[in-house]
């Protein structure tokens, strides 16, 4: 019985934290201690081996684990096609007879599914698929998930449950659902979603369908003592409904004004198989828990971080759900959105999973760059309607996203206010919203009078909603800090795309919450929420004296050769020329300083980077919007994030960040907002220029490889048709490539920096001035140097502050006990299945 | 009397030409003779290691690129 | 007319006519050719002339044609006389240029219209009774195993051993494979498929049967057989009849000797029981038939397939180089397997990706990008056609897919290599043009640099006498 496994761990456990420290080791949701000395921390730090081995339980926590029970039939199923696959040859599988209406198939031994994408379903399970499945790939005509513990994680805590889902599966699937997966899926989810963590009249819960969840928690030692002396043990209420929310802006909200209304029905119209499926995930959707009952026992407010820290080390993450509507401590916000305001389907999707069981689920929202994930965010708040608090990427940001609020919503302007080193303002009345940014709630050290009032004020109220903006960028410890200083009930986390060279990913789901909603990029740019773009990848060949150059040098000196080769300049030059002509605007990437100055300099073109100040910052950028004049704009690594710019039409990309995916993906992004133009069918383009043989190609296909699996597709221009008729082609005698070359080799160390400290989050953490910063800098580029060379690293994750990478170790710690904790019950499971 | 000197003739582009210089500085145990951007003489004994180290070379710009996750 | 007769038809025409002469004293092969081989004039002017008892002049046979049409009539007695199945005077100044039908040719194909004779030209039917299993849905079976085997064997000796379910191909067949190319023995290599071999596996099934026969008849010779009796055979299983049970000892001993090797090639069953009768598989009486007979070839096979999409296009190519073949085949698997990266296979399905490696792979055994990206486009999915269709004829593969096989392949070929002598230290500029022009007159020369007074050649033995006569003078 699951039971008596999970009593055995725990005794396992609490044994380990009995070994440890005195203090309780920290959790995911992080404690408020953070600031506090070195002293608090245990010295039984998992060792580096024990860490390694951590990491690959985590990797191997998967279907792999759930190997599939060895059929008795050696021969059969073999033929001489066999040796291909090895033992990823399921022709044994048996198909059922009308395989050809069901648009899926299913993969035992990784949990991939691949899905018919022109199936009459198709619609259908896409999305159960992105509830369930992380998408990998989604061209055109079938597209890849796999099923992993924290799709099903996401899955679990919009509702489903795992017979559910199993069955829904097996109707889609052309093979019956594999035993092994059906295990794995019944027990990921076992653990998941069990126990929420919920604020009801503002008290504290911990509250499950399951009582004897619930006595098992009451009877764990550290647990236990937490419940409110003289509440009742436990107490029960029926189930929250989603009836009664109607999200604004949504199709259900036009039509309806008072109260009392079903949540979301199927669409009408529909054939009877579809309807069956629907009407199955809605179900799943609306419904909570397989029981109409939630059982739950009350804590006190501090006892809170506790509890989740000790839930986890139990096995038993806990779901943040927040029952705004019945939370009569805190105040109310006056806002709504404007009638005006339309959202879209995708967006009402995702909310809808939010919102699913009528609370606020903490998670995370994935939508392409472009697709209105400000507006989610502005939904959101509009449905809780409580005190928010959003964080933004840069200054910048923040003041973009208090226009859109203005906008879109009704919201009074004096109800909502910006904190950021220029503004320290509050709202007027009770309650309201505070736009920042990360840097200004994570910074260290000393602050300014007026900053550390406002950071008091923060931290003393209770917010309803948390939203974290660009959570792709943001290190992960500094989630951490975040998210421990400031108490709020929900968190959404908004991005373009969860992906992150450091893997971090497993901690974001934890620090904020699992996946909520993935949409689909082709989809939407099919539907024309986004730009379509046709992509290319020009490859200009290496001059001679170049090359040879390239060849002799260091790697750092190698980089900034290949980004000033005078082909690729000549190629830069040629598409401007080109797209200028055609009315485009252009920006340019470059993320090297050296390079920007260069190139911009020596075609007259405006740029920005790090170092450029505010007001000129605005300037130019109202420039580029609105003076035909001005229609190429250079930018360093900061266009990647803190700057909206609607309206550029084409990107070129000079320089980047060696293999990063995401910034490759961010990049793209910048343009996906454009629809004006339509020709070829395309609304946008977007160039990679690379120097041809040499490592850049490498990295320049290796970035590319997340856009590839969302459908796009990288032309090759080999050559630029009519470049060498370009009347004032740069470079164009060797003397002057020569010349040019002769300034790259003397470039000292500062001017091959690729990394631009201007907004850098990272570095804003310290809290010192830019003066100090750029010391700082210093010791830490060489560091951060060793790691990128090895390909793949992305720089604003990197650890340079001493303390910082104590911290961090210690982070790594806390994972320990959960993941730990699960591969113990995997490997029993293991055992259990060998024997049988 | 001109001279004939035996050897393989090698047609490249100049990057490649670049590298197989490079090659060649060490030990000088390919190039016959250097011709001009784009072609050189090579020992013929030597050229199925040239092509050994050329592909070598590179690789640094053809190493498999990894996707998002997946495989 | 198909083009997988074409190969046949070249063989034919490259023969001489005293094998002609001999060839056309069976009416099985008069027939066969007259069949196959003639367009409708061609055709029209033989049974104009047919019945004839002496020569007529050849501008009679204008009267068949439109007078505005030059070309066709040209062509038409071209071919005849190409295939000795007309003889044409020469042109003289007194006489007026006569055509008549050789003799041959006339005799028999009268023998094969109208019957008569005693040439056997046509097969002997068995008189014995035959196994009521020995249907057609058998035949087809054993045509088909025997085929793919053959077919498996090309693809699949790729240096790892037999892997099939049945034993393959004799090594007769095998040994015939290698003489032609098809396939290599080279292990170190990778060995197996050649060049030649994909194409031939890339072939519709009707040319691939002729490759292979054509290949047999070549090395007849050294299989100590006549090349004419092979090919009058080969005409006569053509005009057999499918299902019908045939005697074997009416065979001469030459035919006996070559009806070891049509079993081996699944063009002919011997039941085991009655080894004195021979049953013709789809794939012989086939061989001579038109193009609409063809395709009952294919339908044949399809037949014995569960799945009808035997023939259909069943290939989804990625703009992310993910690949999905929908296929039970191990045949398709392993022709798949030549050029992708195989992963997962499902019952009805298998996936897998194209990736530098597995087209590095492929080039290394001689197989073209071109090749490639036929082999994919042949195959397509419906749903890419039905793509292609749906953006007003657009390409049916993802172009930047097709463009990355290729470009797979010039990344392979940087540095192109030409073995030779490289001639510097000329005297003077007059001995340089000289040599140099020379050179380039025979074909020999590979690079020159004006300036420098340099050449590079690839053989030098001309050159040489070259030079020496020049000293001479």
């Amino acid at each position: 019985m699951p039971a008596k496994r999970k009593a055995s761990s725990n005794v396992r456990g609490s044994t380990k934290i009995g070994r440890d420290s005195a203090v309780s080791t920290p959790g995911p949701a992080t404690p408020r201690s953070i600031g506090s000395s070195s002293d608090e921390y245990s010295d039984a730090e998992p060792s580096e081996s024990e860490k390694e081995n951590m990491k690959r339980n985590i990797n191997s926590f998967s279907v792999e684990n759930y190997k599939a029970k060895q059929r008795s039939h050696a021969v059969s199923g073999m033929d001489s096609a066999s040796h291909h696959f090895g033992a990823n040859d399921f022709s044994y599988l048996s198909l059922k007879p009308d395989h050809d209406n069901r648009p899926l198939w299913i993969d035992p031994h990784k949990g991939r599914i691949i899905l018919e994408s022109f199936s009459p379903l198709a619609t259908h399970a896409q999305d159960f698929l992105t509830t369930i499945a992380e998408p990998l790939s989604r061209p055109i005509f079938l597209h890849e998930y796999a099923l992993t513990p924290h799709s099903l994680y996401a899955a679990v805590s919009v509702g489903l449950d795992p017979k559910d889902i199993i069955n829904v599966l097996d109707r889609l699937s052309k093979i019956p659902v594999p035993d092994n997966i059906r295990d794995f899926i019944t027990s990921c989810t076992h653990s998941y979603g069990k126990v929420k963590l919920v604020l009801k009249d503002t008290k504290h819960y911990v509250e499950s369908s399951d009582p004897e969840m619930l006595q098992r928690l009451l009877k764990d030692e550290v647990i236990g003592p937490l419940r409110v002396q003289g509440t009742e043990e436990i107490t029960s209420a029926s189930a929250p409904k989603m009836a009664g929310l109607v999200i604004p802006g949504t199709k259900n909200f036009a039509g309806v004004q008072q109260a009392q209304l079903e949540g979301a029905k199927p669409k009408e119209g529909e054939n009877v198989q579809q309807e069956d499926i629907v009407a199955t995930l809605n179900e799943d959707d609306d419904d909570d828990e397989d029981a109409d009952a939630v059982h739950h026992f009350e804590i006190g407010d501090t006892a809170v971080e506790t509890v989740q820290k000790r839930c986890l080390e139990l096995g038993l993450p806990v779901l943040e759900e927040y029952d705004f509507r019945n939370d009569s401590h805190n105040a109310n916000l006056d806002i709504d959105l404007k009638p005006s305001a339309q959202i879209r389907h995708y967006q009402e999707k995702s909310l809808s999973k939010m919102f699913g069981n009528g609370r606020a689920k903490s998670g995370i929202i994935v939508l392409p760059c472009g697709a209105g994930k400000t507006l989610v965010g502005i939904t959101a708040a509009c449905t809780v309607k409580k005190g928010v608090i959003i964080l933004c990427t840069s200054s910048m940001s923040v003041i973009q996203w208090r226009q859109e609020f203005l906008k879109w919503s009704n919201i009074n302007p004096s109800d909502i206010a910006i904190f950021t080193s220029d503004n320290k303002d509050k709202f007027a009345r009770n309650t309201g919203i505070i736009v920042t940014s990360y840097s200004m709630v994570a910074q260290r050290g000393k602050r300014s009078y007026d900053s550390q009032k406002m950071m008091d004020f923060i931290q003393s109220r209770e917010w309803g909603l948390m939203i974290l903006d660009e959570v792709h960028v943001v290190p992960a410890n500094m989630f951490r800090k975040v998210t421990s200083t400031i108490k709020t009930h929900s968190k959404l986390g908004l991005t373009a795309t969860l992906l992150r060279e450091d893997d971090k990913i497993s901690d974001l789901n934890f620090l904020i919450g699992p996946k909520l909603y993935e949409a689909n990029w082709m989809e939407l740019a099919e539907q024309g929420h986004i730009a379509r773009v046709q992509c290319a990848e020009v490859w200009c060949p290496m001059t001679t004296e170049f090359y040879s150059e390239y060849l002799r040098h260091s790697a750092k000196k190698k980089q900034l050769i290949w980004t000033m080769n005078p082909r690729k300049f000549q190629a830069c030059q040629f598409l401007i020329d080109y797209h200028e002509k055609r009315g485009d605007k252009i920006i340019v990437f470059a993320d090297n300083i050296y390079a920007l100055k260069a190139y911009a300099t020596k075609l007259n073109k405006a740029f920005i980077y790090g170092e450029t100040g505010n007001a000129e910052r605005m300037r130019i950028l109202e420039n580029f919007q609105h003076n035909d004049k001005i229609n190429t704009l250079f930018l360093s690594k900061i266009g990647d994030t803190s700057l909206d710019l609607p309206e550029a039409t084409c990107l070129i990309q000079i320089s980047s960040h060696y293999g990063s995916r995401r910034q490759e993906a961010q990049r793209l992004g910048r343009i996906l907002r454009a629809k004006r133009r339509n020709d070829e069918g395309f609304n946008a383009f977007f160039y990679s220029l690379v120097s041809k043989d040499t490592q850049e190609m490498y990295f320049s296909s290796k970035r590319q490889a997340f856009l590839v699996d969302q459908g796009y597709a990288f032309k090759v221009i080999t050559h630029l048709q009519g470049i060498e008729d370009l009347p004032g082609l740069a470079f164009s005698t060797p003397s002057e490539r020569r010349e040019l070359l002769q300034n790259v080799l003397i470039a000292n160390d500062a001017d091959m920096d690729n990394d631009d400290k201007g907004d850098d989050m990272f570095h804003m953490m310290d809290g010192k001035s830019k003066a100090k910063a750029k010391k700082k800098a210093n010791a830490r580029r060489t560091a951060g140097a060793l790691s990128e060379l090895a390909g793949g690293q992305d720089m604003a994750y990197v650890e340079q502050n001493k303390s910082k990478n104590k911290e961090l170790k210690r982070k790594k710690g806390e994972h320990n006990s959960f993941f730990k904790k699960l591969q113990r019950d995997q490997e029993k499971r293991r055992k259990a299945l060998d024997e049988d | 009397m001109p001279r004939a000197i035996r050897g393989v003739l090698v047609e490249c582009d100049p990057s490649i030409k670049s590298i197989i210089v490079k090659i060649d500085s060490e030990e000088h145990a390919f190039i016959v003779e250097d011709l001009d951007d784009q072609t050189l003489v090579i020992k013929e004994n030597m050229l199925a290691i040239l092509k050994m180290r050329l592909d070598e070379a590179l690789k640094e710009t053809q190493q498999p690129p990894s996707d998002s996750g997946s495989d | 007319m198909s083009v997988s007769s074409l190969a046949s038809f070249e063989y034919l025409e490259g023969l001489p006519g005293t094998t002609f002469r001999r060839l056309y004293l069976q009416p099985s092969t008069t027939l066969a050719i007259f069949r196959r081989m003639l367009p409708h004039l061609a055709k029209t002017f033989v049974m104009a002339m047919l019945y004839m008892t002496k020569p007529i002049p050849l501008t009679d046979l204008d009267l068949w044609v439109h007078p505005s049409s030059k070309r066709q009539p040209t062509e038409a007695l071209s071919l005849l006389s190409r295939l000795h199945i007309v003889h044409i005077t020469a042109r003289t100044r007194d006489e007026p240029q006569v055509v008549s039908l050789t003799k041959a040719f006339g005799s028999s194909l009268r023998l094969a219209l109208t019957g008569g004779g005693d040439h056997q030209s046509f097969g002997v039917p068995s008189n014995d009774s035959t196994t009521a299993d020995v249907d057609l849905n058998f035949l087809d079976d054993y045509a088909q195993m025997q085929w793919e085997g053959i077919l498996h064997f090309v693809v699949s000796s790729v240096g790892e051993g037999m892997r099939q379910n049945t034993q393959g191909p004799t090594p007769a067949v095998k040994q015939l494979l290698e003489s032609g190319n098809l396939v290599t023995r080279a292990r170190h290599s990778g060995g197996g498929i050649t060049q030649a071999g994909f194409s031939f596996l890339l072939q519709e099934a009707n040319a691939q049967v002729w490759t292979l026969l054509l290949l047999w008849i070549k090395n007849a010779k050294q299989m100590e057989m006549d090349s004419v009796d092979v090919l009058s055979f080969l005409f006569m299983l053509g005009s057999l009849e499918l299902g019908r049970a045939y005697s074997t000892t009416t065979l001469t001993d030459s035919q006996k000797q070559m009806i070891t090797y049509l079993v081996d090639f699944g063009l002919v069953y011997i039941p085991p029981s009655s080894k004195n009768q021979f049953f013709p598989t789809r794939l012989a009486t086939t061989l001579t038939s038109d193009a609409t007979a063809l395709r009952s070839v294919a339908a044949g096979f399809d037949a014995a397939h569960t799945n009808a999409a035997a023939q259909k296009g069943f290939i989804i190519i990625e703009t992310n180089y993910r690949l999905y073949a929908y296929t039970t085949s191990p045949l398709q698997i392993a022709v798949l397997s030549l050029f992708t990266k195989l992963t997962t296979r499902y019952p009805n399905m298998v996936s897998g990706r194209i990736t530098r490696e597995s087209i590095y792979r492929a080039i290394s055994h001689g197989i073209t990008s071109d090749q490639v990206i036929s082999y994919l486009s042949t195959h397509a999915h419906p749903q890419l056609l039905k793509a292609s269709a749906a953006h007003g004829g657009g390409p049916v593969l993802p172009p930047t897919v097709v463009d990355q096989i290729r470009l797979w392949q010039i990344e392979n070929e940087r540095m192109k290599a030409t073995s030779g002598f490289l001639f510097k230290e000329f005297e003077n500029q007059q001995e340089y043009d000289g040599c140099a022009k020379y050179a380039d007159e025979v074909g020999v020369l590979v690079w020159k640099s004006d300036p420098k007074r340099m050449f590079f050649v690839s053989r030098v033995e001309q050159l040489k006498d070259y030079i020496k006569s020049r000293k001479m003078k």
